[in-house]
C-alpha cells in the first residue's frame, strides 16, 4: 500500500491565531521606521505557526509592486507586500528547499545594496579592464 | 589552527558575500539569536579562522552522523563543513587502517591544546571497553588520549550525552556518557536520536564567532537549542490551552490537528528545538506530522514508559483552558511575547544588534 492510499488526511491549515499577533507586531515596526528610520526583521521559523497560520499571514500582507529574485548560494526572493516598506524574504537552499524566512520592515532591504569592498574590488576590476582596453 | 579566514575560504569556492550573509541570517534563525544578529554574526564568523575538527564514532548506529551528512545536501548544515577542518571522521575519510590511525596522530599534533573533538556514541565500560574497540583499542583508551588535546568537545547525539540507547535497561555493555569518563575539559552536550543537524553547526559557528562554547543548562545542552520545551514552541499549543486533544490517531481531533497530549506526547517535559527549526530540511517535523514527540532528547528517554502513554500531569495544568475562554488572539499574543522573551538580546526588532549584544546573550 502506497502512502496516498492511506486513507486519512490530516488538516493543517487549522488558524492557532498566532499569525495575527504577528500582523501586530509588523505594524509596530512599520510604525517605527517612519518615526526613527530603524525597521525590523521578524523571523517567520522562529514562531510557532501552523502551516495554515502561514498562508493566512501571506493573505494578508498581500503582494506589492516589487519582486526580486537572488541567486545566492540557491534561490532567494524578495518581495515587497502590499504595504510599502514590509518586505517577505525567502531563502531556499540550493535544491530548492524554503531553510529561512523573515518579514523585513525597510525602506531597502539590506542585502540587495552591495558591500563597499566587493565595491572596492568591482572598481579594480573596471580600471585594469580599461586599462586593457585602451 | 589553519590560518585562512572562513570568508576567503568560501569565497575561494565561489561563495558571495550575499550567500554568506543569507548563510549567517539562517544560521542566526536556527540559533534563535535575534534576527538582526545575522549581521554581527557574518561580520565576526567572516574574520574567524578555520579550526582543525576530530570526530570520533563510539558505540553507535551511525544515524547521528547520517543526521548530519544526509541532510539535503549542499545546506545550511553542509557549509559548515566548509567552514571547518574536518581532520579526521572514521565513517567519511578515504584512508582507512593505520593511514587513519597515522591522520589522527598527526591531527592531534598539529593542533594539540586547539581542535574541537566531536563524539558520536556511547562508551561501554563493561570487559574493560572490549564491547568496542576501533584498531585493537578501546573506546575508553581513545577518548581518553584524544580529549587530553581537545579545546573542548562536543558530546553529539542522545548516546554521547547521556548513554542513549546502549544504556537502556539492563545495560549490557556497561555504556556510559562522554561526561562520565571526561572530567577536566569544557563539554557541550547535543542529545536527539538523532540530534537535528542545525543544532551542530550552531554550536561550532558560535565557537568560531566567540571562540568559546554557548551557554549550557544544567544538562550541558546550549540553551539556545534546548532552552525552551518542545511543547513551549509547538504550534498545537493553542488547542492544548483550549483542552482539546486527540484521543486515538484517527478521530476528529487528530483529523483537525489538535493536541497530541493524550496520545502519549512527551512535548511538555521534553527540551530541543524541533517545534522551531524542524526535520529534513524544515519540512516538518514530528507533530505536525500527527505523532506525539518520543523525548528524545531526554536522559534515559528508552526506559521513560510507553511512547503512547499520556504524561500523567500536564506541565502547566489545563487552567488556561477553563472554560475553554482563550480565543486564538488572545493565545497569539501571548505566544508573540515568549517569543519576545526567547530572542533577549534583540531587545526590540527595533534596534541594531552588535557582537556585543550577541556575546551578552550567551554569558
Ligand atoms: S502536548 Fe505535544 S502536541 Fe500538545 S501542544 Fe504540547 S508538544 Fe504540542
Ligand atoms: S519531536 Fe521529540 S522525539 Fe521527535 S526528534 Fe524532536 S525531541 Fe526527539
Amino acid at each position: 500500500m502506497a502512502l496516498p492510499d492511506i486513507p486519512v488526511v490530516a488538516e493543517t491549515g487549522a488558524l492557532t491565531g498566532n499569525a495575527r499577533a504577528v500582523l501586530g507586531e509588523v505594524e509596530t515596526l512599520l510604525d517605527g521606521l517612519l518615526r526613527t528610520g530603524e525597521g525590523g526583521i521578524v523571523d517567520i521559523r522562529g514562531l510557532p505557526l501552523s502551516p495554515g497560520d502561514r498562508i493566512w499571514l501571506l493573505e494578508q500582507l498581500g503582494k506589492g509592486e516589487v519582486e526580486i529574485h537572488l541567486d545566492i548560494g540557491g534561490r532567494s526572493r524578495i518581495l515587497e507586500t502590499a504595504y510599502p516598506a514590509v518586505w517577505w524574504i525567502e531563502h531556499c537552499d540550493e535544491g530548492g528547499h524554503l531553510i529561512s524566512e523573515f518579514i523585513q520592515v525597510a525602506y531597502v532591504p539590506e542585502l540587495i545594496s552591495a558591500h563597499p569592498d566587493d565595491v572596492e574590488s568591482g572598481l579594480e576590476h573596471l580600471r585594469n579592464r580599461n586599462a586593457d582596453l585602451s | 589552527m589553519s590560518d585562512n579566514r572562513i570568508l576567503e575560504t568560501l569565497a575561494g569556492q565561489g561563495i558571495s558575500r550575499r550567500a554568506f550573509l543569507k548563510y549567517c541570517a539562517t544560521l542566526a534563525s536556527l540559533m534563535a539569536l535575534p534576527p538582526s544578529a545575522g549581521k554581527a554574526f557574518a561580520e565576526a564568523l567572516a574574520k574567524a579562522p578555520r579550526p582543525s575538527v576530530i570526530w570520533l564514532p563510539f558505540q553507535e548506529c551511525t544515524g547521528c552522523t547520517e543526521s548530519i551528512t544526509r541532510s539535503h545536501s549542499p545546506s545550511i548544515e553542509g557549509m559548515i563543513f566548509d567552514m571547518i577542518s574536518l581532520d579526521y571522521q572514521e565513517t567519511l575519510m578515504a584512508a582507512a587502517g593505520h593511514q587513519a590511525e597515522a591522520a589522527l596522530h598527526e591531527a592531534m599534533e598539529r593542533n594539540m591544546g586547539k581542535y574541537i573533538l566531536i563524539v558520536d556514541g556511547s562508551v561501554p565500560l563493561g570487559l574493560d571497553g572490549a564491547y568496542s574497540c576501533i584498531a585493537g583499542r578501546s573506546n575508553l583508551e581513545m577518548l581518553k588520549e584524544v580529549a587530553q588535546g581537545a579545546a573542548a568537545i562536543v558530546a553529539m547525539g542522545s548516546c554521547a550525552a547521556y548513554g542513549g540507547l546502549p544504556k537502556a535497561n539492563p545495560n549490557p555493555t556497561g555504556a556510559v556518557a562522554v561526561s562520565d569518563v571526561i572530567k577536566d575539559k569544557p563539554i557541550v552536550n547535543i542529545p536527539g536520536c538523532p540530534p537535528i543537524p542545525a543544532v551542530i553547526t550552531g554550536v561550532l559557528a558560535h565557537y568560531l564567532t566567540f571562540g568559546s562554547l554557548p551557554e549550557l543548562d544544567h544538562l550541558g545542552r546550549p540553551k539556545s537549542f534546548y532552552g525552551e520545551t518542545i511543547h513551549d514552541r509547538c504550534y498545537r499549543r493553542p488547542f492544548y490551552d483550549q483542552g482539546k486533544f486527540a484521543k486515538t490517531f484517527d478521530d476528529e481531533g487528530a483529523r483537525k490537528g489538535w493536541c497530541l497530549f493524550e496520545l502519549g506526547c512527551k512535548g511538555p517535559v521534553t527540551y530541543n528545538a524541533c517545534a522551531s527549526v524542524k526535520w529534513n530540511g524544515g519540512t516538518s517535523w514530528p507533530v505536525e506530522s500527527g505523532h506525539g514527540c518520543l523525548g528524545c532528547s531526554e536522559p534515559d528517554f528508552w526506559d521513560a514508559g510507553s511512547f503512547y502513554k499520556a504524561l500523567s500531569m500536564p506541565a502547566n495544568p489545563l487552567k488556561l483552558a477553563a472554560g475553554a475562554a482563550v480565543a486564538g488572539a488572545v493565545a497569539g499574543i501571548a505566544i508573540s511575547v515568549s517569543n519576545k522573551a526567547r530572542k533577549g538580546a534583540a531587545k526590540t526588532g527595533h534596534e541594531t544588534t552588535t557582537l556585543a549584544d550577541l556575546e551578552k546573550h550567551h554569558e
